[in-house]
């Protein structure tokens, strides 16, 4: 199949194999957590690979993800890279693949309509026998996922993996999944937060920024339901924005909720332009960490 | 930088800015600790100066976050609706912290600020906004968080100055710059 240019985690379906490619932890967490919604939502099973699996509940229950009942339901399994793809004795494409049939076999046998699994790539960057294979068993993916009922989500730290490995992988893939990014500068990132829905403002928020964060919340506005802007990067904003903020929110009607996340600078800010007082806004501090 | 002894800081201001700042500055002749000129592009660079001094000199956080935003809505004024551009000096005197905002020129478009601070409502100008916007919630805040504010706007543009206590400092007698 060919790439497609980029594509939302949204998206994807059954059969897709899609390489996701990421600058920060916190977008591969979010990314990941709309894989897994999504999967959730449409009685597959899912599987999730990564180095900190003992903080899978966790991160996927603070984005409002029934995780652990999911968990114990059987329909969620979050494990170790290196109990899934990769063996005490380093790595082997035709094992990794033996794995990954075994949790397709799995799924069906407990009824599930289908499989996503999500892979967190990290695991390649350590030094090991038999990371020449990684583009087997990319290509392998790609096989097993056109004639079976699975959708493989991998993910790629750009920063880390050097560009010649990702130019050869990338192509290997069905589709290319980037977080919508609105503005991305080194005082500023506006970008599109999945699970829950809304944006993610990270840096220096001036209104110099004013036409993408306009975007940015016009288009958090028209998908339906609750919006959550997520301030917790966030060290400055100034009045144009955070009205623009409460304007976006006024818009809303009573029925949608909109959650400002934000540090308690930034909190003490929103509640002196009387952002508390609005009835259908919440200012959540988090920590300045 | 943290000095108001005029011998200590005397290659502190550009060429020819002692003049004007003994023509319109205050106190007369004594340098700012920070002089520093902005537009749009360095208004990144403006807040990043004025944390950093008000940090050295021991303000707390959150009144440091109070001097930062509000020279940064000043300034933000001078950049949309003054001359596109101007300079913020500071000076340490009396236990307070006399910023001073002064915009390069008259206004391009309409009055920067009134004369009382009240904030002039210049609501055109974002095609992009989908929902009303309308500014001078910039200049309540900085009315909201400075000890004092002054602004004075005349044919040659506008200068507001805003004065913070510094941590531990006395009731002291205050002056205005403009």
């Amino acid at each position: 199949m060919p790439v497609s240019a980029h594509s939302q985690v949204t998206d994807l379906a059954l059969h897709d194999h899609a390489c996701l490619t990421f600058g920060e932890q916190e977008e591969l967490l979010d990314l990941t957590a709309a894989f897994v919604r999504d999967g959730l939502a449409s009685g597959s099973r899912v599987v999730v690979l990564s180095d900190a699996p003992q903080n899978g509940t966790a991160t996927l229950g603070g984005r409002k993800l029934a995780a652990e009942s999911a968990v114990e339901a059987g329909q969620i399994m979050l494990a170790a890279s290196q109990d899934g793809l990769v063996g005490p004795s380093g790595f082997s494409a035709e094992r990794a693949m033996e794995w990954m049939r075994g949790q397709l076999a799995d799924s069906r046998r407990h009824g599930f309509a289908g499989i996503r699994v999500a892979l967190d790539m990290s695991w390649a960057l350590q030094p090991m026998t038999g990371i020449e294979e990684l583009p087997t068993l990319e290509e392998e993916i790609a096989a097993a996922v056109s004639d079976a009922e699975m959708s493989v989500l991998c993910g790629y730290d750009r920063e880390r993996f050097d560009p010649v490995t990702l130019a050869l992988i990338a192509p290997m893939h069905s589709h290319a999944v980037t977080t919508a990014t609105y503005h991305d500068d080194p005082v500023l990132r506006i970008c599109r937060q999945y699970v829950p829905p809304g944006v993610r403002l990270a840096g220096e928020l001036d209104f110099l920024a004013r036409e993408a964060l306009a975007l940015a919340l016009g288009e958090a506005i028209r998908i339906d339901g609750d919006i959550t802007i997520n301030m917790a990067h966030l060290t400055f904003i100034d009045a144009a924005s955070m009205r623009m903020i409460l304007e976006a929110a006024a818009s809303l009607g009573p029925s949608r909720t909109v959650v400002l996340h934000c540090r308690p600078s930034v909190e003490a800010r929103f509640a002196q332009l009387g952002a508390d007082l609005l009835p259908h806004v919440s200012l959540v501090g988090v920590d300045d960490n | 930088m943290t000095t108001n002894d005029p011998a200590a800081d005397a290659a502190g201001p550009a060429d020819g800015a002692v003049i004007a700042d003994a023509e319109v500055g205050w106190p007369s002749g004594v340098p700012p600790i920070l002089n520093q000129a902005f537009d749009a592009g360095t208004l990144y660079a403006l807040r990043a100066s004025v944390q950093a001094h008000a940090s050295a000199l021991g303000m707390p956080d959150a009144r440091t976050d109070d001097l930062v935003i509000a020279l940064h809505e000043l300034a933000a004024n001078a950049v949309r609706h003054g001359a596109g551009g101007g300079r913020v000096r500071v000076w340490k005197h009396a236990g307070e912290l006399h910023c001073q905002v002064e915009d390069d020129g008259a206004p391009a478009r309409g009055e920067a600020l009134a004369p009382d601070g009240g904030a002039v409502l210049d609501s055109a100008g974002n095609a992009a906004d989908s929902w009303p916007f309308s500014l001078g919630h910039g200049l309540w805040l900085v009315r909201l968080v400075a000890d004092e504010i002054s602004v004075f706007s005349g044919p040659d543009g506008t200068c507001a100055t805003v004065v913070f206590a510094l941590p531990g400092a006395d009731d002291a007698p205050s002056a205005r710059a403009c």
